[in-house]
């Protein structure tokens, strides 16, 4: 099936003739500026630098949830579990190895991320029986719950106090302090698994997603191995996340429980469904929404306190009456189901 | 001898306090196909109802009395407004009750201000048995679980109503095209698991600290023990419970307390995956 994705892909660059307005390449274009732009008219104030950084980082956490969720129909309530994993081996290669090198960290973090998702959609996905949503909902929310139990408890790693000041990443003799580098740093790995992301919803490999969505029988039927696709998606989407965590690391200087436990789990889908899940863009311009208002209204006393209790019930509105999240009023259904292979003339 | 008796009798709180909690959730789950995610905090605000007599001058126990009172009622507004949203879709349903739970819990820490307030035992003291002490206040526990399950059962096994409860399990369609009123029948479940859960917070609320988190610590137990026993079962989830609290106390003393706490949630996931329709599958409710 993956080997099919480029060709079908090519085909469909040639024959596209499409008569109707496209949304989504706007707005992501659009991201795309905002986010060049910011750290340059932001200037002298570094903590609006910082928290940018920060968004671009768990912009990471919500598209790994996006795949999962958006894409392949897996409801993660564990995302944050390989997010916090890769932070903490980060973490401790830079403190027991004294190791921090660009080049090998980030793809050990996305190694960490891949393998440990991989056991755990092998664990959760395949089988001889098909595993029911709620098994896989409560197997991965128990496994970020354990997860982050062990850890606080567990000396070696620090135990509640996680890990701090951890060794800064390194580039040859350069050092990724917090700033504009590291924001660069950040966004152009954020781009380039958007990217990534993009393609493989693009593909015939997001076709099949796409049909799995819709009707999972339907596609066994066909003779689709649908939990094999979950799988690797998920397994994707643990990259993805891994690499999201070790640059929170890096960034931070800090990891902690609290960084692989539900509680930023579901955070990311908070992210994700506030956005606009499937779209990948959505889940972005969500992790923007939610930290620029959190961090804003830090700021204000009154607000502050209430501010969790706003945000659930945002959540439940969307829930309730936009699940296709805030982008689902600009963008056409079908434009955020997406366009893959041929297009045929006259049909859609 | 008086140790091992005392470990039982600390495991069997546990059970009893699982039990409690799980109850409420495995009839939702069973009848409705929803994981109420806001579970925990239903078991919340039965704590602090309790809490709320207490800082009012009135007795304990009539915040005991009240906590599933006052929880049916919030139970039957939600279910009203929002709840019967989600029959039909189980995923959106976790989101929904998730986001619930977020509200209840946030509203009540802001109350609480972020402290950990104590209740007293409303009957402190220890029970002397043949030379062993009980703690008074876990024995009323053990008791009252006992009568809530055997009460539960002979509801559901032997009245009218209970009767209607098990056709709508069963069969939904065919329940309501004999006459019975499937939507009011979920109302009063909710309703009835809310109230549960009311009932469990306020009588643990004198073991645990009342804090925000206090419902949350047991869900993730609380949704194992329900997928562990088996869903559309009466006694499925109670037998889960069991299994669950009883790992969760006895465990400790086996090996090291940092692994006792995940290892049993890696059990419990480990026999689900296994036995994915739970213990129990004859007899449904």
């Amino acid at each position: 099936m993956l080997s099919e994705a480029g060709p079908a892909l090519t085909a469909q660059r040639a024959g596209r003739t499409r008569p109707a307005r496209r949304v989504l390449p706007w707005v992501e274009g659009t991201a795309l500026v905002v986010a060049l732009v910011v750290p340059f008219a932001l200037g002298e104030r570094t903590d609006l630098v910082t928290l940018a950084t920060n968004v671009a980082i768990l912009s990471l956490l919500a598209i790994s949830f996006d795949l999962c969720w958006g894409l392949s129909g897996i409801m993660s309530f564990g995302q944050a579990l390989f997010f916090g994993v890769a932070g903490y081996v980060i973490a401790l290669v830079g403190r027991d190895l004294a190791f921090s090198q660009l080049w090998a960290m980030l793809p050990l973090a996305m190694l960490v991320g891949l393998a440990l998702a991989g056991l755990f959609a092998a664990f959760l996905l395949l089988g001889r029986k098909a595993p029911t949503t709620i098994f896989v909902a409560l197997g991965t929310l128990t496994g970020s719950y354990a997860a982050e139990r062990l850890v606080s408890g567990w000396q070696y790693v620090g135990a509640g106090n996680g890990l701090s000041s951890v060794k800064l990443l390194q580039l040859g003799t350069y050092e990724f302090v917090e700033g504009t580098a590291f924001y660069f740093l950040a966004l152009i790995v954020l781009v380039l698994v958007y990217l990534g992301a993009r393609f493989l919803k693009q593909s015939q490999l997001g076709l099949v997603l796409a049909g799995m969505r819709q009707n999972e029988e339907r596609l066994a039927f066909f003779g689709y191995r649908v939990q094999l696709f979950k799988a690797l998606v998920f397994s994707l989407a643990g990259m993805v996340a891994g690499l999201g965590g070790a640059l929170y690391s890096y960034h931070q200087g800090f990891i902690g429980p609290g960084n692989m436990g539900p509680g930023l789990s579901t955070t990311a889908v908070i992210y994700c469904l506030f956005g606009g899940s499937g779209t990948l863009i959505g889940p972005v311009l969500g992790t923007v929404a939610v930290e620029v208002l959190t961090y804003v209204l830090a700021d204000i006393d009154a607000i502050k306190r209430i501010w969790p209790v706003i945000l659930g019930l945002v959540l439940l509105a969307v829930v309730m009456f936009q699940p296709k999240g805030f982008l689902g009023l600009l963008v056409s259904d079908r434009e955020r189901i997406g366009s893959y292979g041929r297009r045929r003339p006259g049909g859609s | 001898m008086s140790i091992e008796v005392k470990l039982a009798f600390d495991v069997l709180a546990f059970i009893s306090v699982m039990v409690l909690i799980v109850l409420g959730l495995g009839i939702i789950a069973s009848m409705m196909g929803i994981f109420n995610f806001a579970h925990g905090e239903f078991v919340l605000l039965g704590a602090y109802t309790v809490y709320l007599f207490e800082s009012f001058g009135l007795s304990a126990w009539a915040g005991i009395v009240a906590a599933p009172v006052v929880l049916a009622l919030i139970g039957l507004v939600l279910e009203r407004l929002v709840i019967r949203r989600f029959y039909a879709a189980p995923i959106i349903a976790m989101l929904g009750t998730y986001a619930i739970g977020l509200v209840i819990r946030e509203i009540v820490r802001g109350l609480l201000g972020g402290h950990y307030k104590s209740i007293s035992e409303p009957i402190a003291g220890v029970i002397t048995v043949f030379g062993v002490d009980f703690s008074a206040w876990r024995t009323v526990i053990v008791l009252t679980t006992v009568t809530i399950v055997a009460g539960t059962w002979l509801f559901l096994a032997r009245t009218s109503v209970g009767l209607q409860v098990r056709g709508s399990l069963e069969n939904p369609n065919l329940a309501r095209a004999c006459g019975i009123s499937t939507t009011t029948l979920y109302a009063w479940t909710f309703a009835f698991g809310a109230a549960l859960a009311g009932l469990a917070g306020a009588l643990i609320v004198p073991l645990y600290q009342l804090s925000a988190d206090i419902g949350t610590r047991f869900l993730v137990q609380a949704f194992l023990s329900v997928m562990l026993g088996g869903v559309g079962t009466f006694e499925g989830p109670v037998l889960g419970a069991a299994a669950v609290g009883g790992m969760a106390a006895g465990l400790p003393w086996l090996v090291i307390p940092v692994l006792a706490d995940p290892l049993v949630f890696v059990i419990a996931l480990i026999i689900v995956k296994l036995r994915p329709q739970g213990f129990i599958t004859q007899g449904r409710l």
